[in-house]
């Protein structure tokens, strides 16, 4: 009788969970929630407008820092041979430089995409530096 | 020592672990006493030449030895002592073996333990201790070789070195405090799992580990906790939490790690709740693996991902063969997992035990849904939806709370059932207090959650207080003693109980600062010399911005001075922006790095970033943020660590 | 010179440590110890069990536990501690 009850409860609790989980997951009250992570060629390709998670490294020497308001900044994002124009208007992450791997979220509108969020991976002090991944900082002494 | 000395003791520790599983498993079929003396020495035998691996290993990395690939990674010359020691655990092979390393001690500590007990026990624990050693090794051995020898056809006359902003302590102490919780449920795992397969019903061996599972949740908690505190005070982005991936792996068996805690509790002393327990300490350690994988195979796109590796499907293999086997044997003996004892009513303290496990699963499972959500949505849909800390925050809140009320009614609830009587006499003052907190918050202008958590906490407060109050009055009704032996002989008396509530009043804390977020602001501005600009109240004016050149990097300071608004000075704020390797020719691998400046007090941070300098017009391009009750969580965490202390505390009987 | 100085130290490392693991094969065969486990255990029982009677008592002084209850669970506790007691005395 009381293992009913108790079954009953979990049960239940089961289902409200489910419940409360799936509805956050299918319509989330802040837009910055989920972004939907795609790649930049797909992104251009279909001109996709929902919020959209990007990944590639900065092209070189494509940083362009506002004269009028330096936290203004466009650069060009790069992935595989796909290249995009970014424009992003806060606080740049301290690794943010040319050849980094970042991170964007945001829209896209135009031609232009314009992030919100903006990361860049963690100081690559784990597995060396991601991209010179045989390369130390070493100096040669001869054969 | 050569570092081929390191590969061939990782090597016979495998071989020796191979072998012993063999013996004890053959000593638990024919009972030939000497096979397991053997066996269990076998066992003793991988933890020696694991340490002698590590050892190695640390003394090469104390001595520089370039010609080893690690080495050479992590660390140069002129790296500090401290960091070379910390190197390590820098990198994933060294860490793979310092969690051996770590495995191998408690396994040691575990057999030596319990040499005069648990007779009966102790070969399947000695077993799950070994298999989880062998996983390892194979790892060090045949994937990721801590000793494997520099490639490069040249004499490496110095190393990578440790990135200088990374050389700092909590970066140094994060790992292996969370390392220690990680391995540390290994030991009740292997208890659980041979109690299991020894149709073993009693609580004694839960007694025996109850110590070994508080030290695991302990570290497993300061790990996190540090965690936190290190991203709040380094990486700039003012908070302590993103439900990162990385962050969420530590969390999930915390998680199921507290459930267990409290719920062996039961099983203790009512020798209820058999089955959930079970079921908890397998998720615990599955997840504890799970967490280690998480952090080092690079799968998930994060903060804090690494190279990918072969590493990844071995690790996962690894846990599904826990929890397959786990399960397996757990199914096979379900009858033994019935409880004699039933819970007799929902108002009763067990079912407050029952209740809290379910949410705390619940939490977990929140928790692992977000962060595998991307896995998921790309295997459903085709396409990778990532989510972010709004989506945790959102479904994990009133989870949260429904967990702090929890805190507060569970202790109250009586054993067995709560008549009415006890029911009036327990959770009359509470209520009432937090009726009175919840009308004062609105009256002030708070609103929803905000007012929900603030009250809970209020009522939490009092019914831990009450519950000490009561215990005094007790002891000086019957033995006549002053308030202050009162207190301390109580607590003596109750290690267990007065511990707990005292963590529970540090998470009390913690929630208050996490309520804190409700109210944060920010503001991102440029200044020149001379010039204001406001925030919340406060004014902030730009007075100086200078240069310096350090040792290792090159400075810009700022000073800002923070008055109030009634024109009060509160502080001056001296963020940095420096860069590293600045004399560096090549440009690219100049590394800039904000230096912040926070003004911390018990009701607000004033945290303050100096972003970028316009050197030319000497403009300085700053971000304030205001975060308030930040305070109150690092508070909480020493309180939590107080608490669980006093209830780790030995009796003198023991 | 090196290597052949760490393998030599491995070497004998390896060596002991398989006398140290063999040693036990050439036991004569040992006591019966679960006589003694037995005995340890049922001891740790009956310390548990009057703890659980102090707890018991501190709980119903608080109030955690009708009057009912209390008594129901006291005699239940003492009837355990007088088995294990009754156990004990056959050792």
């Amino acid at each position: 009788m009381k293992k009913n009850k108790f079954t009953l409860l979990i049960i239940g609790v089961v289902t409200i969970t489910g419940f409360w989980i799936s509805w956050v997951s299918y319509n989330p009250a802040d837009e910055k929630a989920m972004a939907t992570f795609i790649s930049v060629n797909e992104l251009i390709n279909n001109n996709i407008s929902k919020r959209i998670k990007l990944g590639g490294l900065v092209k070189d020497g494509s940083i362009a820092i506002s004269e009028a308001n330096q936290l203004d900044c466009n650069f060009i994002l790069k992935e595989g041979s796909s290249e995009l124009y970014v424009k992003y208007d806060k606080t740049r992450p301290d690794l943010f430089k040319n050849g980094a791997e970042v991170i964007v979220a945001g829209r896209y509108t135009d031609g232009v995409f314009y992030a919100d969020e903006l990361q860049t991976k963690c100081a690559s002090r784990y597995e060396g530096d991601l991209r010179n991944e045989s390369s130390y900082n070493l100096i040669e002494v001869g054969q | 020592m050569t570092p081929v000395a390191g590969s061939v003791s990782l090597s016979l520790a495998l071989g020796f672990g191979l072998i012993a599983v063999l013996t004890l498993f053959i000593y638990t079929k024919n009972q030939d006493q000497r096979l397991f003396f053997v066996g269990q020495r076998l066992a003793l035998g991988v933890s020696f030449f694991v340490f002698l691996a590590t050892f190695i290993l640390s003394y090469q990395l104390m001595i520089s030895n370039f010609d080893i690939d690690y080495v050479a990674r992590y660390t140069s010359i002129e790296t500090p002592t401290i960091y070379k020691i910390s190197a390590l655990w820098a990198g994933q092979s060294g860490s793979l073996l310092f969690w051996l390393f770590i495995l191998s001690i408690f396994s040691t500590i575990t057999i030596l333990q319990n040499q005069q007990k648990h007779y009966s026990l102790i070969p399947w624990v000695i077993i799950s201790l070994t298999i989880t050693q062998i996983f390892f090794l194979i790892l060090t051995n045949y994937v990721t070789n801590p000793f494997k020898p520099t490639e490069a056809d040249f004499i490496v006359a110095n190393g990578n070195g440790l990135n200088p902003l990374l050389q700092n302590i909590t970066m140094a102490i994060h790992p292996p405090t969370l390392y220690l919780g990680y391995v540390g449920f290994s030991v009740p795992f292997a208890f659980a799992i041979s109690a299991l397969i020894n149709r073993d019903t009693s609580p004694l061996w839960i007694q025996s580990i109850r110590r070994w599972t508080l030290v695991a949740w302990l570290f497993l908690s300061m790990g996190i906790i540090l965690g936190g505190w290190w991203a709040y005070q380094e990486l700039g982005w003012g908070g302590y939490w993103a439900w990162d991936p990385v962050e969420n792996a530590s969390l999930m068996p915390w998680l199921t790690a507290t459930a267990f805690i409290h719920s062996i509790i039961i099983q203790e002393k009512k020798d209820m709740l058999r089955l959930w327990n079970m079921v908890l300490i397998i998720l615990t350690f599955a997840l504890c693996i799970f967490g280690t994988f998480l952090t080092r195979s690079g799968v998930m796109s994060s903060v804090h991902s690494f190279t990918e590796s072969s590493l990844g499907p071995i690790f996962l293999s690894f846990v599904f063969f826990i929890l397959i086997a786990s399960f397996g044997i757990m199914y096979s003996r379900l009858d033994d997992l019935k409880s004699p004892k039933k819970i007799e009513s929902f108002t009763s303290r067990e079912s407050g035990f029952l209740f809290n496990n379910m949410i705390f699963v619940v939490l977990c499972f929140a928790v692992f849904w977000g962060t595998l959500f991307p896995v998921i949505s790309e295997a459903v849909r085709g396409y990778k939806i990532t989510v972010g800390a709004p989506f945790f925050n959102q479904i994990n809140t009133p989870i949260g709370l429904i967990l702090l009320g929890l805190t507060g009614i569970g202790p109250l609830l009586a054993w067995r059932r709560t008549g009415t009587k006890n029911l009036i006499r327990k959770f009359t003052l509470p209520i009432i207090i937090c009726f009175i907190s919840i009308i004062l918050f609105l009256l002030i202008g708070y609103k929803g959650y905000v007012v929900i958590s603030f009250s809970l906490c209020i009522f939490v407060t009092t019914a831990i207080l009450s519950e000490f109050y009561l215990g005094i009055r007790v002891r000086k009704n019957k033995f006549d003693e002053s308030l202050h032996n009162a207190l301390i002989n109580m607590i003596s008396k109750n290690r267990s109980r007065y511990g707990g509530y005292i963590v529970h009043l540090g998470i009390v804390f913690m929630f208050v600062g996490f309520t804190g977020h409700a109210f944060d602001r920010e503001k991102e501005f440029s200044l020149q010399i001379g010039q204001v600009e406001h925030l919340a109240g406060y004014e902030f004016e730009l007075l100086d911005l200078s240069e310096s050149e350090r040792p290792n990097h090159y400075a810009w300071i700022s000073k800002i001075k923070v008055t109030d608004y009634q024109g009060q000075f509160i502080t001056n704020l001296y963020p940095e922006k420096r860069v590293y390797f600045h004399n560096n020719p090549d440009v690219n691998r100049r590394q800039p790095h904000s230096e912040l400046d926070i003004y911390s007090t018990l009701n607000k941070d004033i945290y303050s970033i100096f972003s970028s300098i316009d050197n030319q017009k000497q403009i300085a391009f700053l971000k304030i943020m205001i975060n308030p009750l930040v305070r109150w969580v690092w508070i909480g965490g020493y309180i939590l660590v107080f608490g669980t202390l006093i209830a780790l505390w030995p009796r003198k009987e023991e | 010179m090196d290597i052949l100085r760490d393998y030599g130290l491995i070497f004998i490392s390896f060596v002991l440590s398989i006398i140290y693991v063999i040693e036990p094969l050439f036991m004569s065969k040992l006591v019966d110890t679960y006589d003694s486990e037995n005995h340890k255990s049922l001891n740790r029982k009956k310390i548990m069990l009057y703890r659980q009677v102090k707890e018991l008592e501190m709980e119903f002084d608080i109030g955690n536990i009708n009057n009912k209850d209390f008594t129901k669970m006291r005699i239940e506790l003492k009837k355990e501690v007088s088995a294990i007691i009754a156990q004990l005395k056959l050792k």
